[in-house]
């Protein structure tokens, strides 16, 4: 079968765009131009009258034909607070937020829907904006939610291991503040989907870039007040996701908007609404306390971390959820006696928040980081001092961290002495002492991380939920189904290697079919890709295996000891000579001579088809709580130099050394963390999402949103161990965030460095070259004063 | 207002009734299907849509489709001899210079452009760099589309080229 890769790079992708059905109409979306305001009246008059224009929704049509937005993550417990929002997918009388959509205008074709949609009048009563989370949580501040005390959505507290004992003890204690801007994800294809509701059978189906099908038709249904039975999600091929295209949200208007034109529907974002109205990450502020001893040992954390949520409408819980990581994280792979962590959430008026590779976990490791960097420099120490100090050390796994994360494996000093060897930080270090001399700033940052992956977490949609299925067909070529789609990670090939080593078969004869809201599972979310699903298939595959075995030696009249399954071609080491393909082994035992000729044991079982469904769930989260199953481990190191008249940072050397433990494919691995740590390089250098007082987003486009282009990249240098974990089927673990959660943290790290002869703190993100050169004016003014 | 305009695409003449103010992007998803050419920005800033025109790398959404009657357009489709991959694109496909695939076809054509004009022996990493700026890819950090690159130079100058 032709590989996806040589499917794609020859122009036969079917993207959500590509999608096309006979009568299809085509949904576009009004907007608010308003961060917050009363729609005072709504007229769709002039855009109906348009030539063309099938139908107009807009909030009332929300309320009168569907259900508020369903609940994704709900921790009321006592002595935290967790609120929750009432809202529909697009509002009756309030906008929250700048480009809300209040109205949808379906039409025959797109270019008349979007002309329709500038002729939808709306006036707006025009509300104090509340911009940004410390505003929110004053007391005076506008709320956004009437029914609310206040602003604040969250507010977890977590005490791990003894946090009065480490202060108590603690020779030093150092004040940390962190900030980080607001980013997207953004992929550079859109959201966008076809719905086509069948009014003869009342059922829905769908098809576009949805990352988990499975949620996806719950929480649309939900929506619909339609049987979940009824709906069926397809996932196409999908333009990257990273999180992004989790969420189902506009789809449901357009589900509806299907329903009430008895039409096929299309949306597809354009790509400024998908900036404007997408989910947005990070834009988290820290403040707190880290206490350590003058050897470098460390001890306890006291800290708060804030989050800016923007509205809590659309995704009912799970952006609020990413507080947990956040403050979990922060531990990382060192040894502590305790911590407190509070972890606020405020609503503000700003899109929404969900998932972007990290979900958190990045925060509490950049701020843990961050804090280890500048207590070295305090103690005269280096950053790989400090870390080879204070990390778990291998002969220590599973390790129970105070968290209640179980670490399953690793090699923390090993990976951290590669990556030191790799880059040969010496030189460079000898290097930013000649280069001072001529008043040129090198830095070297050194930065180690763990990415906790495979979320199982109660009271939401992310249970650790997953199922899988391989079958073997009657002519001998093998499907497998999952939850994990694919959305350029590379679901399919690792599938497909993981059974075909398994099945000894052939990797052509395997087809990993497109997901759907058949199969049950979250989908590729908190790196659980190799965790869950990969676990879920190796499972099924190994199940099979064994009827597979049991059907040979029947037909082949051999003890099932000797069968041997290899390159496609099934026999018994005692007769090599009379092989079966995958093809003639099925045909058998489906059809010729069929079940029948199958052992009598088999057919009693129930258990005669070469076909197995199976689910997987993490071995260590049932007794010890751990939201996660694996922990990855990684070292970056980056060179950067800082040009302190322009600010701008160029990035020298880049070191990455990986421990993802079992590697299925690596190549994929490898694609991985380029990507990851390019976007991290993105968030840490140029990208940030900037409203104005209004409430106005001002970076709506590549032009003002920058993400890395190949010239900024860096080139990086990659190393591998292989440290399994003994808690996946496969020895694998999670892998795609850590990437980005160490080469953010990193570069700051390194500028840091840089600008150490002027003391700068670089605890903000971007690190934009404005930004920069304004915290180097503010040293070179304090150096003055000093004089 | 509508139009007759012939268009060149892939070597194959397309006689087409366009809007006047159709977008070369429009008429290459919507009328000539040529579904490659994918649609992102509609500014000229990603890249997806990146199409070559007389052999140079140009974005199909900032172009209207009524001016480049008497051009030749190139999508990736045209480059593959039949059913087989253009060299370049196997060696994107050797060096997993794709993830998502959603940048790729727009990203070959650049490459494309690039390796096929190349007359010098060395093509440095920042050359490849600089020809690509234009078509953003957020999946791969770019990495292994520079080997890519690189690789399907050597195949031109192994004579595995057309």
């Amino acid at each position: 079968m032709e590989s996806r890769e040589t499917r794609l790079i020859a122009g036969k992708g079917q993207y959500a765009d590509d999608l096309d059905f006979p009568g299809m109409a085509h949904l576009v979306f009004v907007g608010s131009p308003y961060g917050h305001a009363k729609i005072v009246s709504l007229s769709v008059e002039k855009a109906l009258a348009v030539p063309g224009v099938l139908a107009v929704l807009t909030g009332e049509d929300m309320v009168a034909h569907t259900n508020p937005l369903p609940v994704q993550a709900n921790f009321k417990s006592p002595g935290w607070t967790w609120r929750l929002a009432d809202v529909y997918a697009m509002p009756r009388d309030k906008v929250r937020w700048y480009g809300e959509p209040v109205a949808a205008v379906v039409a025959e074709d797109e270019i008349t829907a979007r002309r329709a949609a500038e002729l939808v009048e709306v006036a707006y009563k025009v509300l104090e904006v509340t911009g940004n989370a410390l505003e929110a949580l004053e007391p005076e501040s506008p709320k956004l939610y009437d029914d609310w005390e206040d602003n604040k959505q969250v507010h977890l507290k977590f005490d791990f291991g003894d946090p009065e004992g480490a202060f108590a003890e603690a020779d030093q204690v150092m004040h940390i503040t962190n900030r980080e801007g607001r980013v997207t994800g953004l992929p550079i294809e859109a959201r966008g989907c076809v719905a086509q509701y069948d009014t003869k059978m009342d059922s829905l189906e769908m098809w576009g870039s949805f990352q988990t099908p499975y949620l996806s038709r719950h929480n649309i249904a939900a929506t619909l007040g339609m049987p979940e039975v009824k709906v069926r999600i397809n996932a196409v091929d999908i333009g990257g996701a990273f999180g992004l295209k989790i969420h189902a949200w506009k789809e449901n208007v357009v589900a509806l908007a299907s329903k009430l034109t008895a039409r096929p529907v299309k949306w597809f974002e354009p790509l400024k609404d998908f900036i404007v109205t997408g989910p947005h990450q990070r834009d988290v502020f820290w403040e707190g306390d880290v206490a350590f001893n003058n050897d470098g040992t460390l001890l306890g954390v006291k800290a708060t971390v804030t989050h800016d949520l923007g509205v809590e409408s659309t995704n009912k819980g799970i952006a609020a959820l990413s507080i947990f990581p956040a403050c979990s994280a922060v531990p990382n792979m060192y040894h502590w006696k305790g911590m407190h962590i509070e972890g606020i959430g405020a609503v503000t008026n700003k899109s929404f928040y969900c998932a972007y590779r990290g979900y958190g976990k990045d925060k509490g490791i950049k701020f843990i980081e961050h804090a280890l960097n500048r207590i070295a420099r305090k103690l005269g120490m280096t950053p790989e001092a400090i870390r080879l100090k204070n990390y778990i050390q291998p002969h220590e796994f599973p390790y129970h961290q105070i968290n209640s994360y179980v670490y399953d494996s690793g090699d923390y000093p090993g990976t951290l002495n590669k990556a030191l060897e790799m880059a040969d930080v010496d030189h460079y270090r000898a290097e930013k002492e000649k280069c001072l001399e001529e008043g040129r700033y090198i830095g070297i940052g050194v930065v180690s991380a763990i990415e906790p992956a495979g979320v199982a977490v109660p009271n939401c949609q992310m249970g650790g939920i997953t199922q899988a299925r391989v079958q073997i067909t009657a002519d001998g070529t093998i499907e497998i189904h999952s939850d994990r789609t694919e959305i350029g990670q590379g679901s399919e090939v690792s599938h497909a290697i993981i059974v075909s080593d398994i099945l000894g078969c052939k990797r052509e004869d395997i087809l990993v079919k497109r997901v759907t809201s058949d199969y049950i599972g979250q989908g590729p979310l908190s790196s659980r890709g190799a965790v869950y699903p990969a676990s879920a298939v190796a499972k099924a595959a190994k199940m099979l295996k064994k009827k597979v075995v049991t059907c040979a030696a029947t037909f082949l009249k051999a003890p099932e000891e000797s069968i041997v399954m290899e390159d496609g071609m099934i026999f018994s080491i005692d007769h090599p000579e009379e092989k079966l393909t995958y093809g003639q082994l099925s045909e058998k035992a489906l059809f010729f001579p069929g079940p029948r000729g199958l052992p009598v044991e088999m057919l009693k079982n129930h258990d005669h088809l070469l076909d197995v469904t199976t689910t997987w769930y993490s071995p260590t989260t049932p007794e010890s709580g751990s939201s996660y199953t694996s922990f990855c481990t990684s070292a970056d190191i980056a060179v950067v130099e800082v040009d302190i008249e322009t600010g701008a940072t160029k990035i020298i050397k880049y070191v990455h050394v990986h421990d993802a433990g079992t590697i299925i494919n690596k190549q994929i691995v490898d694609g991985q963390i380029h990507g990851g740590i390019v976007q991290g390089i993105g968030e840490a250098l140029s990208e940030r999402l900037d409203y104005d007082t209004d409430g106005r987003l001002l970076t709506t486009s590549f032009s003002t949103y920058l993400i890395p282009t190949a010239v900024e990249a860096p080139d990086i240098e990659v190393a591998h161990l292989e440290t399994p974990s003994p808690f996946t089927e496969t020895g694998s673990k999670g892998m795609g965030e850590a990437p980005i959660i160490g080469s953010k943290a990193v570069i700051l790290a390194a500028i840091e460095d840089a600008l150490s002869p002027y003391d700068i703190v670089v605890n903000d993100s971007p690190a934009s070259p404005e930004r920069v050169r304004k915290w180097v004016v503010e040293a070179l003014k304090r150096q003055e004063e000093a004089q | 207002m509508k139009m007759q305009v012939q268009l060149n695409v892939n070597d194959t003449t397309h006689q087409l009734e366009i809007d006047a103010n159709a977008t070369l992007l429009e008429v290459l998803r919507n009328l000539t299907r040529h579904q490659s050419v994918h649609r992102s920005c509609e500014e000229g800033e990603c890249g997806a849509c990146t199409v070559l025109m007389d052999g140079q790398p140009v974005n199909s959404c900032l172009i209207l489709a009524a001016s480049v009657q008497g051009n030749r357009i190139m999508t990736v489709e045209g480059l593959m001899k039949g059913d087989t991959l253009h060299p370049l694109m196997k060696a994107f496909t050797d060096e997993l210079g794709l993830q998502c695939g959603f940048c790729t076809p727009g990203m070959v054509m650049s490459a494309y452009a690039l390796v096929n004009q190349w007359e010098e022996e060395v093509l440095s990493d920042m050359d490849i760099r600089k020809a690509i700026e234009g078509n953003l890819c957020r999946c791969t950090g770019y990495v292994n589309i520079v080997k890519s690159i690189r690789r399907a130079k050597a195949a031109k100058d192994a004579g595995n080229w057309w």
